[in-house]
């Protein structure tokens, strides 16, 4: 019997070693995917009742922090201060609805377990929980002009710094309050949710980085970089013939101008004036090709790497797409058809032509400070793409800044600054249009780059996007420019 | 002389899992998510005082027994009850009261079975009564069912699951049996192509003991302890004859059960499916094996540390998934340190099997293990999604009277075994 006893001795070993083997997957191996897992709400719940850090504004203005409750499921609960103003980039935290924006992507610094796992014991002993503030790029004033231009108008505001990709305004009309989302109350949490999805335009969606629109005409900075880069124009030629429209090969719907206009010259006059059937021409002359690899050299394709969660990628067709389909290029070469855009992405474009080319990676997170006010972390700016050559850059900026002084974006100018822009009107449909507009400045040496969009405008005329667009954009500009002087 | 010094590691080794315990709960106690009374500390003190009290009986009753096997049960009970405390403390005194009565339970056996061989002769009213305890919950009026398993009888005022009394006692009776018969069943006169197989007639009792298995099964609904029982016994079949035959055509008898139980049952293909792929039905069917999963996910390597955990959301956390509670909260080390304390168990009572000069006290002794051994592997295997979940409790740490005191009974079993090999043939 010895034998077999020893035999089972073998066996019993065997089957815990499986045993074994197994914790090993749960507990490690395979810990991560269960813990992200969407119904484990296991983290959401530490988190929820353990002491959060503060989100604040580059002015110090505190945007999110937390309350202690009494009574209830949770011992505390997020209040967010400015409410709407800043919504979509603190995001909530709901314990039933999880958690969005700055709330979601700092998560592990705000709920400080971030620290090192020494001072994590010390902080342990002492009582004390060791979270961290995180501070934001976007100063409060910018980020209220942007709300207050755009007013009670559907469309969204971003600007950004070009030299490092700092969010400086990120503004999307309907917004809303994180306050009563993240109550601890569930019942009042859920109450508030259904009330939001309930609401016209879906004010839970931060339109700024993820929704497309047609960008129009404000893509036309796109062509003419797409178009010099590949050496199809240069400042001087073509000299583009004045015409009212252009008819593409394998079609015969012309491409007219707005208004019926008459339009050409060179780069910096098509430009000025938005002229669609040079723009349409150049683009059909080019090919598909040289516009696609500046649009996706410039994000386009690709989610932008923001610090915030899940922003979408803007698109345009691929180059074989547009080999049957010469009359699309022709439209998307104007920003129709087959192109859209994040109004992100759009001040990501005017930010690659003031920074010479460079994108930047965009980003909201400033620093992250711990309890005893030492920065434990600060964003180091970094280089998303090249999307142009600086002479590129420059060709372009030279024409942008034309578009301001002598076009169709004299409305963007800021007083004693010298100031690049572009229009866009994105015609929709049913006499509506978005209108657009981009731009930077200085000029010289740019610091805010900027991108209005107002959604589904009656009337479609290129003056819209000057009228309507520029003057909230350039008093963004300006407030932005204040708070971020050289 | 080898007493002595085995009492004294005892006497160590309990208080080295006293002061580990304490510490436990100690942590637990400050842990923010739990909140545990002041007032149940010193049920604490005295589920750690029972241990040693237990350990001075042994010295008195078996002075010669193994120095291991006690302290590993004390440290066992002693972080079971810590989580039990800390997940429900309504049940933690009456968890200090059971583990009186298994103390009491364990010293009682100690006391009353001075020869185990005594036993021997007690042998088929022993099977009687296993059977008898096996199948009592079926009977009307005192048969319950708590939970969809029919394992529990009620008298008066006291409930309690004769299954895990029965276990013992069919060990002890399978024990004495095997040994008067392992020469009849380990002859081998049939062939079959290349195997030489016993008589056809002497898989009669494997039979015999499928069909009991099949009756927990089916009619108590209770696949752990019929998967143990049936396990068991095939173990002990096989060492008695050392025959690998009972192994295969036991294997290929738990087969068909399983097949025909897996065809015909909807409670063991739900099994089934939550073994297969928990994730298809979250929120109901696979919430506990789902909810258990999570728990040792969060707890990572080094756990969430006691108290900080949120192991209340696991259904049947305090019994059967204790194991998923620990690993929250104690993480990777906790589940391995619980897990070694089982394979010490089982490599500790192999070796008193091993020792042991009497057949009929190695066989048992090697069963005794084995039911540790398969038990502990049954409900952390489902627990932790190796092997379909068949619930049953983990020995000595899970709350439940019956659990625990029927498990005392066994080490007292496994204690007077190692007892009686240490001291010369006719001292008392």
């Amino acid at each position: 019997m010895n034998r077999q006893i020893r035999r089972l001795g073998i066996g019993m070993l065997a089957l815990f070693l499986a045993l074994f083997a197994q914790l090993n997957i749960v507990h490690v191996f395979r810990a991560e995917s269960y813990n992200d897992n969407p119904n484990n709400t296991r983290a959401v719940t530490r988190d929820f009742n353990r002491p959060r850090g503060q989100i604040v504004a580059a002015d110090g203005t505190v945007l999110a922090r937390s309350e202690a409750v009494e009574g209830g499921q949770f011992n505390r609960q997020r209040v967010y201060p400015e409410g709407e103003l800043f919504g979509h980039i603190t995001g909530y935290f709901s314990f039933s609805f999880g958690f969005s924006g700055v709330e979601q992507s700092y998560n592990a610094e705000l709920a400080g377990r971030t620290a090192p796992r020494i001072q994590d014991l010390a902080e342990h002993l002492l009582e004390r929980d060791p979270t961290a503030d995180v501070t934001i790029t976007i100063p409060t004033e910018v980020q209220r002009v942007a709300r207050d231009g755009l007013g009670e108008q559907r469309g969204s505001v971003v600007a950004l710094d070009p030299r490092d990709g700092s969010i400086l305004a990120l503004w999307s009309f309907p917004s809303y309050d994180p306050t009563a989302l993240s109550a601890a109350d569930q019942d009042a949490s859920r109450a508030a949710r259904e009330q939001l999805l309930a609401a016209p335009e879906n004010p839970l969606l931060p339109r700024a980085y993820r929704e497309t629109f047609f960008p129009g005409s404000t893509f036309k900075v796109v062509t003419a970089a797409a178009g010099l880069a590949s050496g199809a124009i240069n400042p001087q030629e073509p000299d583009y013939p004045r015409l009212a429209e252009f008819v593409p090969p394998q079609t015969n719907q012309p491409i007219r101008n707005f208004g019926g206009a008459t339009c050409g010259g060179v780069l910096i006059d098509i430009l000025r004036v938005s002229c669609n059937t040079a723009f349409a021409q150049l683009g059909v002359e080019m090919g598909a090709e040289p516009l696609v690899t500046t649009a996706s050299a410039l994000g386009f394709n690709d989610r932008p790497p923001i610090d915030l969660p899940a922003p979408v990628a803007s698109t345009i067709s691929p180059p074989e797409f547009f080999d049957d389909n010469i009359p699309v290029l022709a439209q998307t070469a104007i920003g129709q058809n087959a192109v859209r855009a994040t109004p992100l992405q759009m001040a990501m474009v005017a930010g690659a032509i003031a920074n010479g080319g460079t994108v930047m990676a965009p980003h909201v997170m400033a620093e992250v400070v711990n309890d005893d006010g030492e920065v434990i972390d600060r964003y180091r700016p970094s280089v998303w793409r090249t999307a142009m050559t600086p002479e590129v850059a420059a060709t372009v900026t030279e024409a942008m800044v034309a578009v301001v002084a002598d076009g169709t974006a004299g409305g963007l100018a800021v007083p004693g600054v010298t100031t690049a822009g572009k229009t866009g009107t994105a015609q929709i449909g049913n006499d509506l249009s978005h209108a657009w507009i981009i731009g930077f400045a200085p000029a010289e040496a740019p610091r805010v780059a900027v991108a209005v969009i107002v959604e589904a405008r009656e009337g479609a005329s290129e003056q819209t996007g000057g009228r309507v667009a520029a003057p909230i954009a350039r008093a963004v500009l300006a407030a932005a420019l204040e708070a971020r002087p050289s | 002389m080898i007493g002595a010094l085995r009492r004294s590691t005892e006497l160590g080794l309990v208080l080295l899992g006293g002061v580990i315990t304490a510490s436990i709960y100690t942590l637990a106690s400050l842990g923010r998510t739990a909140s545990l009374p002041a007032d149940i500390g010193p049920f604490l003190g005295v589920v750690l005082g029972l241990v040693l009290v237990a350990h001075v009986a042994t010295r008195r009753l078996a002075p010669a027994a193994d120095g291991i096997l006690l302290p590993i049960a004390g440290l066992l009970n002693g972080i079971g009850y810590v989580f039990i405390a800390r997940l429900d403390e309504n049940l933690a005194a009456l968890q200090a009261v059971w583990t009186a009565v298994g103390i009491g339970a364990y010293i009682g056996t100690l006391v009353v079975i001075r020869r185990i061989r005594d036993l021997e002769q007690y042998r088929y009213t022993l099977m009687f009564v296993g059977l008898a305890l096996l199948l009592l919950p079926l009977v009307p009026v005192i048969g319950r069912t708590i939970n969809g398993a029919r394992i529990w009888v009620q008298l008066g005022p006291m409930s309690f699951q004769p299954g895990e009394f029965a276990k013992i006692v069919l060990a002890v009776f399978f024990a004495s049996y095997l040994v008067e018969k392992r020469e009849l069943l380990g002859m081998a006169s049939v062939r079959i192509g290349p195997l030489m197989l016993p008589d056809l007639k002497h898989f009669g009792p494997v039979l015999l003991a499928w069909g009991a298995s099949l009756i927990v099964m089916f009619y108590e609904r209770d696949l752990g302890s019929s998967l143990l029982f049936f396990a068991v016994f095939v173990v002990m079949l096989w060492i008695a004859t050392e025959r690998w035959a009972y192994l295969g055509v036991s294997a290929v008898l738990f087969g068909a059960g399983a097949t025909v139980a897996w065809r015909t049952f909807s409670h063991v293909q739900v099994r089934i499916e939550n073994w297969l792929d928990p994730w298809q039905d979250v929120a109901d069917r696979g919430f506990q094996t789902v909810q258990a999963t999570f728990a040792l996910a969060f707890g990572g390597i080094t756990g969430t540390g006691p108290g900080l955990g949120s192991p209340g959301r696991i259904p049947a956390a305090e019994t059967d998934f204790i194991f998923a509670a620990i690993g929250e909260e104690l993480g990777l080390l906790g589940s391995t340190a619980v897990l070694v304390a089982f394979l010490l168990m089982v490599g500790t009572g192999l070796r008193i099997s091993l020792r042991a000069d009497n057949p009929f006290e190695k066989l048992l002794a090697a069963g005794l293990t084995a039911i540790i051994g398969i038990q502990s592997f049954i409900i952390i295997g489902g627990v932790i999604r190796l092997v379909p979940l068949t619930g049953i409790t983990l020995p000595f740490v899970s709350y439940g009277g019956s659990s625990l005191v029927a498990n005392y009974v066994l080490l007292a079993l496994l204690m007077r075994i190692s007892d009686s090999e240490e001291r010369p043939v006719g001292a008392p």
